[in-house]
């Protein structure tokens, strides 16, 4: 098995230690930085996406996988960064809306955005919407993702895409929703730009309403 | 309102309730909204009102279920008095229920920051819960012209539940997958505190409970670590409610749970309040356990939200309750009907009620649509 096959397995398995350790082996071997992102901790990190969804995978799994590959993403990013590579694919901010706390899911579609080369915000759960305009002006985001769990929260999501066209900025970036009551014809009678099921699919969506796909 | 009964020989929402969670019939099958906020909204106050002023919850309470006609009302459940007195910081919304602001425990050394025995009457904002549920009986039984009419329903948190919370959700499904050792220790020591708040909620005079757990669903943890960690903890909690005040206990698996309804089953609660799953699967489960001499399911509480044509293999994830939200009276009235002839079709007892919470601003028209077609489809022949 390549060194980069291990990697991804080992991100799979959320074996931290051992995949942090095997990333630092494959940078001293001179692999390419983005090669060992994009073919051993992506692949890995897909690959639990897809077990997730098959129910071969749960979240505290999951949370390990994200565990590992953030570690490593510690120690690769600033080698991209040296190496000219890397460059961002976008900024995005990511907030689960005001009166919704659950945001495990929104955190691993960050570390899925991350590790896809997007520059990420993670504003986390119960995010009150004014701080979630504020950020949109602050750091002018290309992508801001939206995700409520509960059903009665999701009348925010119109409502914070309402101050956005007030305040002006609706245009200035797209807005991608999600979490488990959405659904793509929610997105569609919102106004919002996009609509992901899971993690792995919302770096898909990212990557199309940045025309990168 | 309730004059009406001194009267005639109608059977009161009390009986009604605690016959089907007895696996009996009376003269239809009861409805239960879990009217949080259709009581507030009927007041036209906020949660933060009423918890303020304890009074304006019961007052909500008595009244909405005077105009909904509903079977049963509720303490404040859902609020986390028990973490908050273990230690866990809280915050108040202005219009929603309390919610933990920060992990109290992260780190192994974080265990001493936590206060494992309570007493429900002394700490944090637990007597206040206890003081609800105090005037609410004395209400009721006033209103009853001295008996008691409407049962009161409380609520427990499951070990699981209550650890999650004291850890944080993330940090508690981390724990869950590299130290399990830890997760059961938390759940011993989690244990103990609802277990007094429920027992010290019937003392003060609740008549029936629900626990419930979010944090065991089939999206959440796999079968194995809820078959191993947290499924006996559930069990436990259960028979040691039953075992100190012989309530009637209904559990609410939050969510989708389609892969180990079997041995949720096996938890031994009088009822199961379902979460957004096909209710054919649910009920045909519950039968197989029952006659495997597994379990001793009385009465299947819910599910409308649910019971849609596309759910009919009982796999396909649904989302979340939003007919009660977004349906119309007749959708309502139609899932009501699924629900209502699909237990009872099956031999057990149904509670018609939502999937999970009702949700805030849910139209009056679809709670009283919900009562009605407890009336239309579920009066038993005589």
């Amino acid at each position: 098995m390549n060194i980069l096959e291990e990697i991804r397995k080992l991100v799979y398995s959320g074996d931290e230690e051992k995949a942090l350790d095997l990333v630092q082996k494959a940078l001293e071997q001179g692999l390419d930085p983005q090669d060992i992102m994009d073919n051993g901790l992506v692949k890995g990190i897909q690959d639990c996406g897809a077990a997730y969804e098959c129910k071969q995978m749960w979240i505290p799994e999951l949370m390990l996988a994200a565990e590992a590959l953030k570690r490593c993403l510690l120690i690769l990013k600033p080698r991209m960064a040296a190496a000219g590579a890397g460059r961002s694919a976008g900024k995005v901010v990511l907030a689960t809306v005001q009166g919704d706390v659950h945001d495990i899911g929104l955190e691993l579609v960050g570390v899925m955005l991350e590790s896809a080369g997007f520059t990420v915000r993670f504003m986390g759960g119960n995010v009150p919407t004014p701080d979630v305009i504020e950020a949109v002006k602050q750091d002018k985001p290309d992508l801001l993702g939206l995700s409520t769990l509960l059903s009665n929260t999701m009348h925010v999501i119109p409502e914070i895409l309402k101050i956005l066209e007030t305040e002006g900025i609706r245009d200035s970036l797209k807005v991608m929703v999600g979490g488990a009551p959405i659904r793509q014809e929610y997105c569609d009678e919102v106004g919002a730009d996009g609509y992901a099921v899971d993690a792995v699919s919302s770096v898909l969506l990212a990557k199309k309403l940045r025309g990168l796909d | 309102m309730y004059y009406l009964y001194d009267n005639t020989n109608e059977v009161t929402p009390m009986e009604r309730m605690m016959a089907a969670l007895n696996g009996d019939r009376t003269d239809r099958v009861p409805c239960h909204l879990y009217p949080r906020w259709s009581s507030l909204e009927f007041l036209g106050v906020t949660f933060k009102q009423s918890w303020d002023d304890p009074d304006i919850y019961v007052k909500a309470q008595i009244l909405a279920q005077e105009r909904f006609q509903y079977d049963c009302v509720i303490d404040y459940d859902m609020m986390g008095p028990v973490e908050e007195a273990i230690g866990s910081p809280l915050k108040y919304p202005e219009n929603d229920v309390p919610q933990i602001a920060s992990p109290l425990i992260v780190t192994k050394e974080d265990m001493k920051k936590a206060k494992w025995k309570l007493d429900p009457r002394k700490n944090g904002n637990m007597p206040k819960v206890l003081y609800v549920i105090r005037r609410l009986k004395e209400e009721l039984i006033k209103r009853g012209k001295g008996k008691q009419r409407v049962p009161i329903m409380t609520w427990g948190s499951c070990p699981s539940r209550t650890a999650a919370c004291l850890t944080g959700f993330k940090n508690w499904f981390l724990l869950l997958a590299k130290d399990p050792d830890w997760a059961v220790e938390l759940m011993e020591l989690a244990f103990d505190g609802w277990l007094q708040m429920v027992i010290a909620a019937w003392e003060e005079g609740a008549d029936c409970v629900w626990v419930n757990d979010p944090v065991s669903a089939g999206d959440c943890i796999s079968r194995k670590h809820y078959e191993q960690l947290t499924q006996p903890y559930e069990r436990k909690f259960i028979e040691a409610i039953r075992y100190h005040t012989g309530m009637k206990v209904i559990m609410h698996p939050c969510g989708t749970w389609l892969d180990r309804m079997d041995l949720v089953y096996q938890n031994q609660a009088d009822g199961y309040f379902l979460g957004p799953m096909d209710i054919k699967f649910c009920v045909d489960t519950a039968v197989k356990t029952n006659e495997a001499g597994l379990s001793r399911v009385k009465c299947i509480n819910g599910n409308v939200g649910a019971a849609t044509k596309s759910t009919t293999d009982g796999f396909i994830p649904l989302p979340y309750a939003t007919t009660m939200d977004k349906g119309t009276p007749d959708e309502i009235e139609e899932e009501a009907r699924i629900c209502i002839e699909t237990v009872e079709g099956a031999g057990l007892r149904s509670i018609l009620g939502p999937n999970c919470w009702e949700t805030p601003n849910t139209p009056f028209v679809n709670r009283d649509t919900m009562v009605y077609a407890a009336r239309k489809y579920g009066t038993f022949k005589k």
